[in-house]
């Protein structure tokens, strides 16, 4: 076990480290092919004085001559990156020149709140759906659940959020603010806009939101384990036994089908990154995906690398969490 | 002289993993209704010309936003849009980006995971750590953060007149971070597969790699993978008109679902829902079609589930 832990971490870092240096690249090349994003600094095209020019080059770590031919890895640049993020120095941006580590401090936050209300929703509606189904395996309502997760799939995150911010939220806001008034939980939950005087309670609803994706994955895994499990030989003994079947669907179905609810939550996970983006956008959440949109927008090439790496560390990080979780569940899984 | 004969069986036939597929696929319809609304939708791309007999480039300002108060009669079945151009053929004429785009996108990609898996799985040792590598790198990148990063960073001008030219900066940055699902997909089917005995007895026959690969192996392989076509078609489709409403997928003044939902968007909430449903429904329908479908495939591809 702990050699297999060991033999995980390295691959890891082995990953981060490759993705480190796609994204360096990858800026490298945009700066090469697109132009200087230290004029930025100036506010667009006006015409800087060029000993300023190169003083904040020189600041952001942009004067290497390897910015000027196209293709060049920009291997220096690279080591100078990787050694400032070793100490703990992730840089500033060039809009505003604002530390990045304080950026990260705001928005890591936010995101979270947004993924722990997305993950909740994610795995109690498709437990429901999916326990509901198998319980009515080849009826109408394993029938409907199905279609109707498969169309909620269909339908994509942004659309959902556009419906709901530009028709759904303003009445709803108002009608409720009509009865329970303005301060109160009911009438901050249905703002159509995060506010950071009610960091939690604004995130619920773009939580649920991005808890849509990948909806149908999930109902469909946990009706599948479900159905195997409902055919095994110790659900029949329990039933012999005569025990109640709230209890033989809690305690021996649902207890068992936990592996591929924690293999869906792990693989989803990516994607629900990409559901952030937009949502974050839409509601004006600040978080890491709308940073990151917007770095890659400004071509603020330090916060992409810094944004894209976290979030690629937290995959990472899930993934082994998950691998090892397979472990705990099932004693049968063994890992050398 | 007598003729001999041998005696012929009889012709039994055999039952194969896709004929019972299809057999059992042809027997639903929720399966049928899917695959109707897929074969319009792919005429709509092929054939524009069936659905509407007007030019979406030919615009009349005077006729700007007009409502289609007259349900698929008249002049303008669908009404016109804020530029005065018919919506009807907008819409249909749209169809052609996104489709291609769409499925270019899977058979680059599907071709890309199904070689690079087949390679990793069946020669194991550097080639596969190096593949898997590239696999775990790229897998921790979603496919629309990867997709905004590329465009964004390397976004030029395109013609709007050539199809080509239209869909290829949103197509290679899909297919760049779409394969891993199929390569990994073909990485297991592989391992599994390469030390069954019919393998091992090719190999002893002397067939070489290639043959091996390709011809024993590939079979087998190609099952998971056509499970997950169809949604991720879908899913596809879905990525293209999040990028447009971006702002970085497919450039307007060309046409996709996406381009017209973005647009659609700004003039939905002056009280011009048409302009934004009939896209809105055309995708949702679209995309839940090409569901329904990959997830009866699915079931038929795998008797584990039946």
């Amino acid at each position: 076990m702990g050699r297999y832990v060991i033999r995980r971490l390295l691959q890891a870092l082995l990953t981060l480290g490759i993705v480190l240096f796609l994204l360096h690249y990858l800026m490298a090349l945009s700066v090469q092919i697109r132009g200087n994003p230290a004029m930025l600094f100036f506010g667009g095209d006006r015409a800087p004085d060029p000993a300023m020019l190169a003083q904040v080059e020189r600041l952001y770590g942009l004067d290497n001559k390897c910015y000027e031919r196209v293709g060049d890895p920009c291997l220096l640049p690279f080591v100078d990156r990787l050694q400032a993020f070793v100490q703990g120095d992730l840089g500033t941006t060039l809009n505003g020149n604002r530390d990045v580590a304080q950026l990260l401090a705001i928005y890591i936050p936010n995101t979270l709140r947004l993924f722990i209300f997305a993950t909740i929703t994610l795995v109690v509606v498709s437990m429901v759906l999916g326990t509901w189904a198998a319980r009515h395996r080849g009826k109408l309502i394993d029938h409907t659940v199905r279609g109707t997760t498969i169309l909620a799939d269909s339908v994509p995150v942004f659309l959902i959020l556009l419906t709901y911010v530009y028709i759904v939220a303003v009445p709803l806001t108002r009608w409720a603010r009509g009865i329970w008034g303005t301060e109160s939980f009911m009438g901050q939950v249905f703002r159509p806009n995060y506010n950071p005087d009610y960091p939690w309670t604004t995130i619920i609803i773009p939580g649920i939101i991005v808890g849509t994706v990948g909806l149908a994955t999930m109902t469909r895994l946990i009706r599948a384990s479900q159905l195997e499990n409902i055919g095994s030989d110790f659900v029949r003994t329990a039933k012999a036994k005569g025990l109640k079947p709230l209890r033989i669907t809690i305690v021996h179905v649902i207890r068992n089908s936990m592996i591929p609810i924690i293999t869906g939550v792990g693989f989803l996970f990516a994607f629900m990154l990409s559901g952030a983006v937009l949502t974050e956008g839409v509601m004006g959440i600040p978080g890491m995906g709308r940073m990151i949109f917007q770095a890659v927008q400004r071509q603020e090439g330090n916060l992409v690398i810094v944004g894209l790496s976290v979030s690629a560390m937290v995959v990472v990080f899930v993934s082994l969490v998950v691998d090892l979780l397979y472990a705990a569940l099932d004693p049968r899984i063994r890992y050398e | 002289m007598s003729e001999l004969t041998a005696p012929v069986a009889p012709a039994e036939r055999q039952a194969s993993l896709w004929s019972d597929a299809f057999r059992t696929m042809r027997r639903r319809p929720d399966v049928i209704i899917a695959t109707v609304v897929l074969l319009l939708v792919f005429a709509m791309a092929a054939f524009p010309g069936l659905f509407t007999d007007k030019d979406p480039t030919k615009c009349l300002g005077r006729e700007a936003k007009l409502r289609p108060d007259t349900w698929f009669t008249g002049n303008h079945p669908l009404g016109t849009d804020a530029f005065g151009c018919d919506f009807a053929a907008t819409l249909v004429h749209g169809t052609r980006p996104t489709i291609t785009l769409a499925l270019s996108v899977i058979v680059v990609s599907v071709l890309f995971g199904l070689i690079l898996g087949i390679y990793a799985g069946y020669y194991g040792g550097w080639v596969d750590s190096l593949i898997s590598r590239a696999l775990d790198v790229f897998i921790v990148i979603p496919m629309l953060m990867g997709a905004i990063l590329i465009l964004s960073l390397f976004r030029g001008r395109v013609s709007a007149d050539s199809l080509v030219e239209t869909i290829a900066a949103p197509a290679i940055a899909l297919s760049l971070f779409g394969w891993m699902e199929f390569c990994r997909y073909t990485r297991a089917a592989t391992l599994e597969t390469k030390n069954l005995d019919y393998v091992v007895a090719a190999k002893c026959l002397g067939a070489n790699d290639r043959r091996i690969m390709f011809k024993h192996i590939l079979p087998n392989a190609i099952v998971p993978v056509t499970a997950v076509v169809p949604t991720t078609i879908g899913g596809i489709i879905v990525t293209e008109a999040a990028l447009a409403v971006l702002g970085i997928g497919v450039q307007p003044p060309a046409t996709s679902w996406g381009v017209l939902l973005s647009k659609g968007t700004e003039w939905a909430g002056g009280g011009y829902v048409y302009l934004f449903a009939w896209p809105l429904g055309l995708l949702v329908l679209t995309v839940f079609a090409f569901a329904t479908f990959g997830d009866a495939l699915r079931d038929a591809l795998d008797p584990k589930l039946r």
